[in-house]
């Protein structure tokens, strides 16, 4: 089943009086349940590509569709709703509540699509559970470590039961040990049916991907599926 | 479902930053307290003034020289000229004027009153015939008032106020008693209720005896005197009023094209008179206090704007997770309401107990208004929606990309 669609996205900023294609006519298709791998370097267009796949914004052109949706020609309300339900979110600057617990952070998406708070409570609950932080939730982010912090925002990108996780660079901040730790939640993660989209320019992190796609210049410049021998981690 | 949540977040986040809130509290406090002051004090005393006309019943005015709005020196030297209003005429009015039920005339001196050792001078003498308690609500702590016969037969009584009761006969029965008016001796028969004083006037500090012994020990009246005359009937009144207009011009000769030379008075007209000043009054004084209030209506909104950019990254993590544009703007108009509100509330009692020291200046009582309330709760709603919306909006409409990578 196709997950996304994108056909001929252009993203197109206007500096001044000079444009700027960050985006020019990307068109790819991801399958559900797919792990797939972002890369690219700085400057590449891979951010504003996650962004349009995120719903954090709109294409100045081309079509995108998500979960049998046109997302392209959704208002912001709209996109809000398909970014709470469809798509968790992995930052590499974690972007937790700083002076909320892990269990309230958790709860986040699940308030604004008016979610009892009872329920609220036993899916966050859940969720921490699942990233095996069952015994801090109510600690808040300054007393965790960085990958507790990285792992309660998994468990927020997961608490909805979105159709895609999308990270972007989530272990960017972590030291080399504990991002084994993250990447290998994320393995399992997908081993339990989850879409995972990462977006990095490791190497090393998008090599436990199945399928790493490359962006050079706002364009893809290969598609490629990595070898079962080639890949890092458990899958 | 949301909204109570958006609260809750509201809440935390004021009281997250205990410091900032209490400070935007003050401004917001203070706002609102002055103009309450203004409010309570204004809305007290045309209460109390209104309460004491309410003695007057409203099918009654009162036949004067002197009264009204004086709005010029000449008019003032005008009236100072008048003739004064002859009691004498009393029996005339009632004839002339059918619709007037009753014609109290009445006159006005001041004595020194004494009783055993103790003295009180500079005491209001009101002369009045027996009908006065009929037609002005005189209430009557004990004994009674003067009695038709007392007016007949030109008895010496004595119908004292409070001030008088407790200055000559403290801890002693008073009524029986004999004291001496200017020397003559009269008996008290009735003690009136306490009225407290106005305006730092005593208005206790009176004695009434009946015209007939007025006339007697002070003479016909030269100045001081006026007639309370009451109509039929409510509906009646304006035309009683014209009834005994023509009359009193007749009587003191007015030529037909010349303006009255005296004035009646309803409880009605003067409370308008009044009123019309406290409006002025009113628009002046709450102009004024409102310059505070957008004082701090401007220090919610710098706050505010403060708060919304420091928590740009909330913001677009909020919005990363799904909140739409109305829940950024409920949360953050949510903050400046509780804010406005809670200053609003402390503001009114505040200003309430303000304007009660301050009217008790001029020995008045104030109780707390439900104009003012709703006033000020309405005003500070106003505040936090108007100085808030700008701000919330502002968050509302923060692109999420650009709020995440905010530093």
């Amino acid at each position: 089943m196709t997950l996304i669609e994108t056909q001929n996205l252009w993203k197109t900023y206007t500096m001044g009086a000079e444009k700027v294609h960050a985006l020019s006519g990307v068109t790819l298709k991801i399958e559900k349940g797919e792990y797939v791998a972002i890369m690219g370097p700085s400057g590449s267009g891979k951010s504003t590509l996650m962004n349009l796949i995120g719903c954090l914004d709109t294409a100045t052109q081309g079509e995108y569709i998500l979960n049998g949706r046109a997302v392209s020609k959704m208002n912001d309300d709209e996109l809000a709703n398909i970014r709470n339900r469809e798509i968790g979110f992995v930052f590499q600057t974690f972007n937790l509540l700083a002076r909320a617990t892990a269990l309230h952070n958790v709860e986040l998406p699940l308030i604004y699509n008016g979610s009892g708070s009872q329920d609220r409570v036993a899916k966050a609950q859940q969720a921490l559970s699942r990233v095996e932080l069952a015994d801090r939730m109510l600690h808040k982010p300054s007393e965790l470590s960085g990958g507790q912090r990285q792992r309660v925002a998994v468990a927020r990108a997961l608490v909805n039961d979105p159709s895609i996780l999308l990270a972007d660079e989530p272990t960017g901040n972590l030291d080399s040990k504990t991002s084994v730790e993250i990447m290998k939640l994320f393995d399992e993660l997908h081993r339990q049916g989850n879409t995972i989209i990462v977006v990095t320019h490791e190497r090393d992190i998008a090599n436990h991907a199945h399928r790493v796609i490359s962006i050079l210049d706002g364009k893809i410049a290969t598609d490629v599926i990595v070898p079962r021998e080639q890949r890092n981690g458990v899958n | 479902m949301i909204a109570v949540s958006l609260l809750k977040i509201a809440i935390q986040a004021l009281w997250a930053n205990k410091l900032r809130t209490g400070l935007t509290l003050l401004g917001v406090i203070i706002g609102v307290t002055s103009v309450m002051t203004i409010i309570s004090a204004l809305e007290g005393m045309m209460g109390a003034v209104e309460a004491q006309l309410d003695r007057l019943g409203p099918s009654t005015f009162i036949a004067t020289t002197m009264g009204g709005v004086i709005t010029s020196d000449d008019q003032w030297h005008e009236m100072l000229k008048r003739k004064p209003i002859d009691i004498d005429y009393a029996d005339d009015i009632e004839d002339g004027c059918e619709l007037c039920e009753k014609v109290c005339p009445r006159s006005f001196n001041s004595a020194s009153v004494k009783y055993g050792g103790e003295k009180l001078r500079d005491v209001f003498v009101m002369g009045s015939t027996y009908n006065l308690v009929d037609i002005v609500d005189f209430e009557v702590d004990h004994g009674r008032f003067h009695s038709r016969e007392d007016d007949i037969y030109r008895r010496q009584v004595v119908f004292i106020g409070e001030t008088v009761r407790e200055t000559l006969f403290s801890g002693v029965d008073a009524l029986g008693k004999s004291i001496r008016l200017d020397g003559k001796k009269y008996t008290v028969v009735g003690v009136a209720k306490k009225m407290g004083s106005m305006f730092g006037q005593d208005r206790d500090k009176y004695v009434v005896i009946p015209l007939s012994a007025s006339l007697k020990q002070f003479g016909k009246p030269r100045r001081n005197s006026n007639f309370v005359i009451k109509a039929r009937s409510v509906e009646e009144l304006d035309e009683a009023m014209d009834q005994a207009r023509i009359v009193l011009r007749s009587l003191r000769h007015v030529p037909y094209n010349k303006p009255d030379d005296f004035v009646l008075l309803t409880a009605d007209a003067v409370l308008d008179q009044l009123n019309a000043v406290a409006r002025i009054f009113r628009m002046g004084l709450v102009g004024i206090s409102s310059i505070s209030l957008v004082v701090g209506g401007i220090v919610v909104m710098d706050i505010m704007m403060v708060s919304v950019s420091e928590r740009t990254r909330e913001i677009g993590i909020r919005k990363s997770v799904g909140a739409r544009q109305k829940h950024i703007l409920l949360q953050f108009l949510f903050e400046a309401l509780l804010t406005t509100l809670t200053g609003g509330l402390i503001g009114i009692v505040l200003g309430y107990i303000a304007a009660e020291s301050l009217v008790s200046m001029i020995d008045m009582e104030i109780e707390p208004s439900m104009f003012g309330m709703i006033a000020g709760l309405s005003i500070s709603t106003g505040i936090g929606v108007i100085f808030g919306i700008y701000p919330a909006m502002k968050a509302a409409r923060l692109d999420p990309i650009k709020a995440l990578s905010y530093e």
